[in-house]
């Protein structure tokens, strides 16, 4: 409970303290949400430049492919094109989700839902922020290095990222940027989760947090626990690139060798299978608690879920083999995590579970956020179940490197993630900036995304399932996949129709943060502690640390007297025997 | 005065300030330690894989520095201690600073006697981790010597609660990087 | 005219546009291997299973969406989820994941693997073995020829055109001489990564004679996507006949000063 009483401070007064360098979590919240908006506007329009290039081989882009590619007269060439994919997939997992998920509402929702004026270490927290926004300059510049950006996919394995596969500056800038990130991530992951266990209110046991708060806190282990174990990776591939050493280096075109690639896979999936984890926990925490909000309904087994999430947290760092089946381990050890991956379906389907008995004799309302907490257990059905195929061994001989990978963790990490993090958008913007967004177009931006969204990879698994490999430039080079040009063809035009209708939301939230309706201090009536101040969140937050007296999901109760169908966290719990 | 007769005085604040700082850097501990995990981890898999350790055309470096430096380090953790004991008496901590130097100097002749002896960074795997582990190792001690150095700045302003409680989390990841150089003395130059 | 040739018509000028149906070009490539049926039908098994545990989410979500939305159903049931029966309806369906899905599935694959696809053909049998090194951006394929060792001067080797028999146990011993590659049969729905500084296996048994590709599956630079090689299966005779012309072309194409010629390794037997 709350250690210590954090002071009241003055709110500074200079643009540069209150705006740039800030102390206040709420401010370097949204700083981590514009940083996250403009990369996942970037990342993007990478998606589309790839989509097109894999629909309309040798077409030049439209409109801007001229003045990107002009030596090549709009045509996206080979060389650009595994530029694209490789800082596509790192932008949007590092610099788009993770910012926007856990930089910004992490940031944001932790110390209002907890009832605390600030994150524990402040000056930790600008450092954060400020170390991510070195990193991403640090990953900009390596675009206009003589040999251009890193080029060997997100996963970046060695050889193809040592000096033999891609000998530019570029791909060291990349392992720099992601390190220095990393450091970044550490440092936040440290404060939330210091946070959380030092300063939520009086009164509040672990099982009163919201949901939400739970999701972020698991996340935040994870990250102080396995980022250290990819940044030891890249470290390693750093010192094998600068310095000469050989840790990941054999075969025969290694002038010194002994090393061995597979080295660097255990270690960047130890990290990467928490690390797709790391981007879905928060999104799940929300979604459990927007379900509950918006049903006017308790949260259906809410502790169960708090209890799955931990467990699933667990169980996501023994399964990473099931990356590397290809890779020839140990029959034992690849059938191990078979087994162990099999088992985190237990504590999913307790998830879903969960999640339709909220809505089940709820009194559903359909507004923006609930809508896009719909979609999250739409889209997270599909992509979960489409795991299981990637699980078993023998179907992911022929699914490996295809793209039914591809389809499957974008539903997982980017649809879900995606979706999750535009509920949140819709749902605390009140909050953030004090004004309320668009309903209507914000379930016109919801209806179009839904639908580009699944033509687009619902697509992808079909031409995987068809043969199709990824990271191919041009795949019609080979004769099997001729025969898919129109399914190719129209998951780019489902991208295309998903890109336009993020237009729709960035109109939207720039609109309504300037001339949006003023937000009343609980405009969806719901009992959290955030909505128990004025909106937009005053400096150091609570006038008073409130007293916290029952659970977040109090909704619908009967037997409560007054005009309100929820409670206050701070209210003592009215009893109903039903 | 004794470290419990001082935490008997100590506000109400203070005390909490205490928890959640040892409560961040245990946390950070925790991610350093899975750094030096994720290195040995691999250390691990060349060492047991490999049909001959060191690999064939290799000898191990003599043991002579390491052991200097094992010995310096141990030193100064237990300068350390008794500097945390008693911090009105910082000669703890400034023998702490010192051998800290000395086991940094130490590490330098150590690099530069492998160079001498034709163990070049990019001469294969065993040397690869002799030097990237112990570059690692020693850029933690560097950082950790800027603090002792900050530590030791503010410890001669006064000895308040607040400098009790940085003396208390520096020597928290002094002491850990003393155990993981023992650590990499052990498997690394030992065995 | 339905949805989907009018979509052909205004979206996809390519020229072998229409002739195919929708359900055609989402098949797999043809299977020409005696396993590669198993991993199909695994796929078929896993598809019916999910897809109904899919509609019931489905029917859950929109079926409660509907049946409960605000205008109709404006008083909500005041339950935390936690009294007996609750928790045992979602203990239970969380078990009947596992077991209807999870526990057939893993089942299923677990033999397959082990039986079939890792339980490797014995040395004494009558195999074909083929070394395979991937480079940037091409195959390297080598048969031990008459000898039956590896790395001598009557190897068959060749470039981006593999030939295979059908009928008999194919075992190839996959490397990479710079970057990963993955040596990828999608007739036969099997691949394995090709690694600097390792040997993986994996073997095969066609059924059809033809011509087929061979993919890299691993990102392996630039060319990448033009890392295809051929792969011609013949009949057991024309497949003898194929060796026996090489082998006579063979003999002065390999130069023993070549070193670049004998990047072969010794077989690794495997029982």
């Amino acid at each position: 409970m709350a250690f210590f009483e954090q002071h009241i401070h003055d709110e500074p007064k200079t643009f540069l303290s209150k705006y740039v360098f800030s102390f206040d979590h709420k401010v370097i919240g949204k700083q981590f949400l514009w940083y996250g908006i403009a990369f996942l506007g970037i990342g993007g329009m990478m998606a589309l430049l790839i989509r097109w290039t894999l629909a309309f081989p040798g077409e030049p882009f439209p409109v801007i492919g001229q003045f990107l590619f002009p030596h090549t007269n709009g045509v996206v060439p080979p060389d650009t094109y595994a530029m694209l994919f490789t800082l596509h997939g790192t932008i949007m997992i590092f610099y788009a989700i993770t910012p926007i998920l856990i930089g910004a509402f992490g940031n944001f929702c932790i110390p209002l839902m907890i009832g605390a004026r600030d994150m524990v270490f402040p000056t930790l927290n600008m450092l954060s922020f400020w170390l991510a926004f070195v990193s991403a300059i640090l990953l900009l510049a390596s675009l206009f290095t003589p040999l251009g950006g890193a080029a060997g996919g997100w996963v970046s394995y060695p050889t193809l990222s040592t000096l033999i596969g891609s000998p530019g500056i570029g791909q060291t800038l990349w392992c720099l940027a992601l390190f220095v990130l990393g450091v970044s991530s550490t440092m936040g992951a440290v404060n939330y989760i210091a946070t959380i266990i030092t300063l939520r209110a009086p009164g509040m046991g672990y099982f009163d947090m919201p949901l939400t708060i739970w999701g972020l806190w698991l996340t935040a282990i994870l990250n102080a626990i396995f980022l250290p174990v990819l940044g030891a990776g890249l470290l390693l591939l750093t010192f094998d690139r600068v310095f000469g050493t050989t840790f990941f280096l054999a075969g025969a075109a290694a002038t010194s060798g002994s090393g061995d690639p597979v080295l660097f896979q255990h270690v960047f999936w130890i990290f990467g299978h928490p690390e797709v984890y790391i981007l879905i926990l928060p999104a799940w925490g929300i979604v459990s608690d927007l379900l509950s909000f918006f049903a006017r309904k308790p949260a259906f087994g809410a502790k169960a879920t708090a209890l799955a999430m931990t467990s699933i947290t667990i169980l996501s760092t023994l399964v990473y083999g099931h990356h590397m089946y290809t890779t020839q381990m140990s029959p034992l050890l690849t059938q191990s995590f078979m087994m162990l991956t099999m088992t985190i379906s237990i504590p999913s389907s307790v998830f879903f579970a969960n999640w339709l008995g909220t809505i089940w004799k709820g009194s559903i309302r359909f507004q923006t956020p609930m809508l896009f907490s719909l979609g999250v257990v739409f889209v997270f059905g599909l992509g979960g179940l489409t795991g299981l195929y990637l699980a078993t061994v023998s179907t992911d001989l022929y699914l490996h490197d295809t793209y039914f990978v591809v389809g499957h963790f974008h539903y997982t990490m980017a649809a879900s993630v995606l979706l999750g993090g535009f509920a949140a958008t819709y749902f605390w913007f009140p909050k953030m900036f004090g004004r309320m967004m668009n309903e209507t177009i914000g379930k016109i931006h919801f209806w179009i995304t839904m639908l580009g969204l699944n033509g687009v990879f619902m697509g992808m698994m079909v031409v995987g399932w068809a043969g199709m490999h990824r990271r191919i430039y041009n795949p019609f080079v080979y004769e099997f996949l001729q025969k898919l040009i129109p399914i190719n063809t129209f998951i780019t035009v489902s991208a295309i129709t998903m890109g336009a209708a993020q237009l729709f939301f960035v109109y939207n939230f720039i609109y309504s943060m300037v001339k949006g309706p003023k937000a009343e201090q609980n405009p969806w009536g719901v009992g959290t502690l955030e909505w128990t101040i004025p909106s937009p969140a005053p400096h150091y937050n609570f006038a008073e640390i409130p007293v916290v007296k029952c659970g977040p999901h109090e909704l619908g109760n009967p037997n409560l007297k007054g005009d309100r169908d929820f409670q206050y966290q701070t209210e003592e719990l009215v009893e109903c025997n039903s | 005065m004794t470290t419990t007769v001082v935490k008997k005085t100590l506000s109400k604040n203070d005390q909490g300030q205490e928890i959640i700082s040892s409560v961040g850097m245990i946390v950070a501990l925790v991610s350093f330690a899975m750094l030096f995990a994720t290195l040995m981890m691999g250390f691990a898999m060349f060492r047991l894989t490999a049909p001959v350790w060191p690999p064939a055309g290799m000898t191990k470096p003599s043991l002579l520095l390491p052991s200097l430096s094992t010995l310096c380090i141990f030193l100064s953790s237990v300068c350390y201690m008794k500097f945390e004991k008693n911090m009105a008496d910082n000669r703890g901590l400034i023998a702490t600073i010192v051998l800290g130097f000395i086991f940094m100097i130490i590490q330098t002749l150590l690099w530069h006697s492998l160079k001498t002896q034709g163990i070049y960074v990019s001469s294969g795997i065993f040397p690869s981790i002799i030097y990237a582990f112990t570059w690692i190792h020693a850029a933690h001690i560097v950082a950790a010597l800027a603090m002792l150095i900050w530590l030791y700045r503010n410890v001669q302003k006064g000895v308040t609660p607040t400098t009790q409680r940085q003396a208390g989390n520096t020597g928290k990841f002094w002491h850990f990087l003393g155990i993981v150089w023992f650590i990499m003395f052990v498997t690394i130059f030992v065995i | 005219m339905n949805l989907y040739s009018l979509y052909m018509k205004f979206f996809v000028m390519s020229a072998n546009a229409s002739e195919m149906s929708l359900w055609e070009r989402m098949k797999p490539p043809v299977d020409i291997s005696t396993n590669g049926h198993l991993i199909d039908s695994l796929f078929i098994l896993t598809t019916k299973l999910i897809l109904f545990f899919f509609i019931l989410v489905c029917i859950g979500l929109f079926g409660f969406s509907w049946l409960y939305r605000h205008k109709k159903h404006p008083k909500p049931l005041y339950t935390h989820g936690t009294s007996k029966k609750h928790v045992a309806i979602v203990a239970a369906i969380g078990a009947l994941v596992f077991i209807v899905i999870d526990m057939q599935i893993t089942g299923i694959s677990n033999r397959d693997y082990m039986e079939v696809y890792n339980n490797w053909p014995k040395e004494s049998e009558d195999i074909v073995r083929v070394e395979v090194l991937g480079q940037q951006w091409a195959w390297n394929f080598r048969y031990a020829g008459k000898d039956g060792i590896f790395n001598t001067e009557d190897d068959i080797v060749t470039l981006n055109d593999l030939r295979l028999p059908i009928g008999k146990k194919i075992v190839f011993q996959v490397s990479a001489k710079d970057v990963i590659h993955s040596f990828s049969l999608p007739n036969t729905r099997q691949k394995i990564d090709a690694m600097p500084g390792r040997i993986h296996k994996m073997w095969v048994e066609l059924t059809k004679p033809g011509v087929y590709e061979v993919v890299c599956a691993q990102i392996c630079g630039t060319f990448h996507y033009r890392m295809k090689a051929t792969m011609t299966v013949y009949t057991q005779e024309d497949f003898n006949k194929w060796q026996d012309e090489m082998q006579q072309r063979t003999s002065f194409a390999m130069e023993k000063e070549s070193a670049d010629l004998y990047w072969g390794w010794k077989w690794i037997a495997n029982n």
